[in-house]
């Protein structure tokens, strides 16, 4: 009955937007907000990628890290039906330093990473999605692989006061999906605001053979920001959002995400041109705090034990920089803190015994990470040669509860030096020369360092790696550094387009991976697990690749974009853990073994073509994965073979007020999973991605 | 007028789109010819136990409550009369969610739970 409901109350939409668009005249024009605060990158000497609200409109995409896959050599590990972890370059969980609005951190609160930062923002509020690869930039925290800066959308200072309302309204088949968004924007000059709420309410898709995979989920959100300019060129935006999530299901781990409830809130500002030498300052103080409740309620083990996980993690810090001209020398100076702090335990009641019996363990132990960090960088352009430096220190230190485990009042295991206290140095160099306008070469160093997360330093006997074993911190672990060169190019040709690639090769040291330990140490504690690992450094691993992409001339209505990666990593002496009976038996060094969850080789073209002045773009989208041959024996990684996709979108821009996006993915409803998707818990086998989806989205502005 | 003619559809969207998640939940314990004693999980989530007395095998001893998705239900009986027996039933919404049964067994608790399914 809702459904219908729904249907009609969209269907009147679709009418009123017909009658208005005959009645009302095109002379009002919608302006697309920019972004006033916060860090805006001039070209670089080493990648950004990034994607725009009007390229994310056009796609059935529901969270960040499957909207990410449309970036080249960047892709998810998926779990459950939504938020993908993302990967880049090979570089994943703490590798990555992801953030929203260039400073703001968000510490998630499963140790399985069901929800990485990504997963507390809603794609629908991202206005552009930044990923700047490698080591390099160094101005937004510790960066070791690279940056994902999520870029939402803020309220913008107007000439003259007015409102705006926007609202969308999708479905996706399949899934029987809803979403929906609703936003108020609006102020003068002096004063501006933004309200906005977005729901999204999907069910179980069906994989490409018509199974059915539990998948279903509900996020909601809304956002309220507060910006004023008292002062010319000075601005001041408060901003606060509280997301939600319910029954959000996981089916490769072994729980479920039963509620998220997370507030976000940050106050920037920025002061542009305070002097002729201080040209820009910028300021960001946030906090970022979740509350995160999962179960195993709707796994087969919860007829004997139900295990409830209930995780708190809060983050809190600031970020301040400031831009200085010497004549031809820029200077950025800054300052950035982060403190992490996180506690939680897991309550399994034992539900086939008479007395129902319950016992607690803990998650994290009122744990702490601090991160101060210090950086400048350096900016010169020598006529056709810009030279970049930059150059950061972290101060880092670390702190827990006891890492105790005790079962029937026996110490299963204690581990009470938990203190370490890190100082890293990073730095970069890079070169852009533009030989001509048609040809720029670029070349970029660089040394990232990251110390160890909350996992690597603290967990307690939990499986949160790829491979099957339980997993523990090791709290005097060292930081592991990326050493980094990158080589590009950019070639242009005003008839033919435009051909950008280039190459990357990564020396990491001290790389974070585990070590299985003796039962005389640790025992493992989840049942069907092969060992207990202790996160250590290895001495080092490396990883290479490439990038290519292609895009026609933007001034012809037709168009093809094309896209190619791949990354291959290697650690030189892995070591392999042989298994018989559901036990380890012994080891073996493999020598040149491939790193584990690295995704194959992958192409994508587009072509497309505007009709009606570009009102309307259709958009066919081919897009092609080889097997991973490159599998990790020490992981027991398998092998996963190739697909090719056919998908189809388009776009259509009624008038002013009213647009519509839609297509098919999966057209051929191939059956198909991704290298990067874990294993159903239960023997179930791959995780498929969904079948054949057809999506509809309508969107509303006046 | 046009904005609002706008607005009023999207807001019956937003708000239409709702569902209750709360359950009934019942333990339903029968066949026990002389008493018996339970323990039994109450909608706070704690442990409740008793000591029921049965005058025959019709006898049948109840308890509702209300419940959300995702709630562990727990029921378990155990009786000392060696001649009895006992069946012991939780049932969501008026239908059989699990149920278990023993006669002449006064050692081993009829335990009978899980947790309200999700739709």
């Amino acid at each position: 009955m809702r459904k219908g409901i729904c249907l009609i109350a969209f269907s009147l939409l679709l009418a009123l937007g017909a009658v208005m668009a005959q009645e009302l005249p095109d002379t009002l024009i919608s302006l697309e907000a920019v972004v006033i605060i916060g860090v805006e990158v001039p070209e670089q000497a080493y990648p950004i990628d990034d994607i725009h609200r009007l390229e994310i409109d056009v796609l059935p995409t529901k969270d960040i890290g499957e909207l990410m896959r449309q970036i080249p050599n960047v892709n998810g590990i998926r779990k459950g039906g939504a938020v993908l972890d993302p990967v880049v370059r090979g570089f994943k969980y703490s590798q990555l330093n992801v953030q929203l609005n260039g400073g703001q951190k968000i510490e998630g609160g499963c140790p399985n990473r069901m929800d990485p930062a990504t997963a507390h923002v809603d794609v629908d509020d991202i206005r552009a999605l930044e990923v700047i690869k490698g080591p390099f930039a160094l101005r937004y925290g510790p960066n070791f692989g690279g940056v994902v800066n999520m870029k939402t959308v803020q309220p913008l200072p107007q000439r003259v006061f007015g409102v705006n309302v926007g609202a969308m309204m999708g479905y996706e088949s399949n899934w029987n999906g809803f979403k929906q968004r609703f936003s108020v924007d609006g102020g003068n000059d002096k004063v501006f605001f933004s309200l906005s709420g977005n729901m999204k309410k999907f069910r179980d898709y069906e994989d490409g053979n018509g199974k059915e995979v539990k998948s279903s989920f509900d996020r909601y959100n809304y956002t309220a920001q507060l910006g004023v300019s008292p002062i010319k060129n000075n601005y001041l935006i408060l901003s606060y959002d509280r997301s939600y999530g319910r029954n959000v299901n996981f089916p490769a781990l072994p729980m479920d995400e039963r509620e998220d409830n997370t507030y976000m809130a940050s106050l920037d500002y920025k002061a542009i041109k305070v002097s002729n030498t201080f040209t820009e300052f910028n300021a960001k103080f946030y906090i970022s705090d979740v509350s995160h409740l999962m179960d195993n309620k709707e796994r087969p083990f919860s007829d004997t034990v139900v295990a409830v996980s209930d995780i708190q993690a809060r983050n809190y810090g600031f970020r301040m920089d400031g831009s200085f001209d010497f004549g031809e020398n820029i200077f950025v100076f800054g300052t950035d803190y982060e403190h992490i702090l996180k506690d939680g335990e897991r309550n399994k009641t034992k539900i086939l015994e008479p007395t129902m019996p319950s016992m607690k363990e803990d998650l994290w132990n009122d744990a702490q990470i601090q991160n101060n960090g210090l950086f400048v960088l350096y900016r010169r352009v020598f006529g056709k040669f810009t030279l970049d430096a930059a150059m950061r220190a972290d101060f880092n230190r670390a702190t827990s509860g006891e890492l105790k485990l005790v079962k029937m009042g026996n110490e299963v295991y204690k581990d009470s030096d938990v203190e370490s206290n890190y100082t890293n140095i990073s730095a970069s160099v890079g070169g852009q020369f533009h030989f001509s306008k048609k040809f720029v070469l670029k070349l970029a160093l660089g040394r990232g360092v990251r110390s160890p997360d909350m996992s690597e330093r603290f967990i307690m006997f939990l499986p949160v790696g790829y491979d099957n074993y339980d997993y523990l911190g090791n709290p005097q672990l060292k930081p592991e550094a990326n050493n980094e060169i990158d080589l590009s190019a950019i070639l242009t040709f005003a008839k033919a387009g435009t051909i950008e690639g280039g190459f990357f090769f990564s020396y990491v040291t001290d790389y974070i991976t585990g070590m299985l330990v003796p039962e005389s140490v640790a025992r493992p504690q989840t049942t069907g697990v092969y060992g207990v690992k202790k996160f250590y450094n290895e001495d080092h691993v490396y990883l290479r690749g490439f990038e290519l992409t292609y895009q026609t001339p933007k001034k012809y209505n037709w168009g093809i974009r094309a896209r190619a990666a791949c990354t291959r990593g290697i650690n030189p002496e892995a070591t392999k853990y042989i298994i018989e009976n559901g036990e380890v038996t012994g080891t073996e060094t493999v020598k040149n073994d491939p790193l584990p969850e690295i995704p194959p080789l992958e192409g994508a073209v587009d072509v497309y073509y505007r009709f009606f002045d570009g009102k309307l773009i259709p958009n066919i989208n081919v897009r092609m994965v080889a097997s991973q041959n490159q599998l990790s024996e020490a992981y027991m990684e398998e092998k996963s073979p190739g697909f090719i996709l056919l998908n189809f979108n388009f776009s259509y821009e009624f008038n002013t007020y009213l647009k519509l996006t839609g297509g098919v993915s999966n057209i051929l409803d191939k059956a198909y999973y991704e290298h990067l998707n874990r294993h159903i818990i239960g023997g179930k086998g791959n995780l498929y991605e969904p079948g054949r989806v057809f999506y509809l989205s309508v969107y509303f502005n006046i | 007028m046009k904005k609002i003619l706008y607005i009023i559809p999207l807001i019956f969207i937003l708000f239409s789109c709702q569902k209750s998640k709360e359950k009934q939940v019942s333990y339903i314990i029968t066949k026990s010819i002389s008493g018996f004693d339970v323990n039994y999980r109450v909608a706070d989530g704690s442990l409740v136990k008793q000591s029921i007395e049965a005058a025959s095998a019709q006898d049948r001893w109840q308890y509702s409550f209300t419940a959300e998705e995702g709630d562990i239900v727990f029921v378990s009986a155990i009786y000392t009369d060696i001649s009895s027996a006992i069946n012991v039933q939780i049932l969501i919404d008026g239908k059989v969610y699990k149920q278990g049964s023993s006669s002449q067994d006064t050692v081993r608790y009829v335990t009978v739970s899980g947790t309200v399914p999700f739709q």
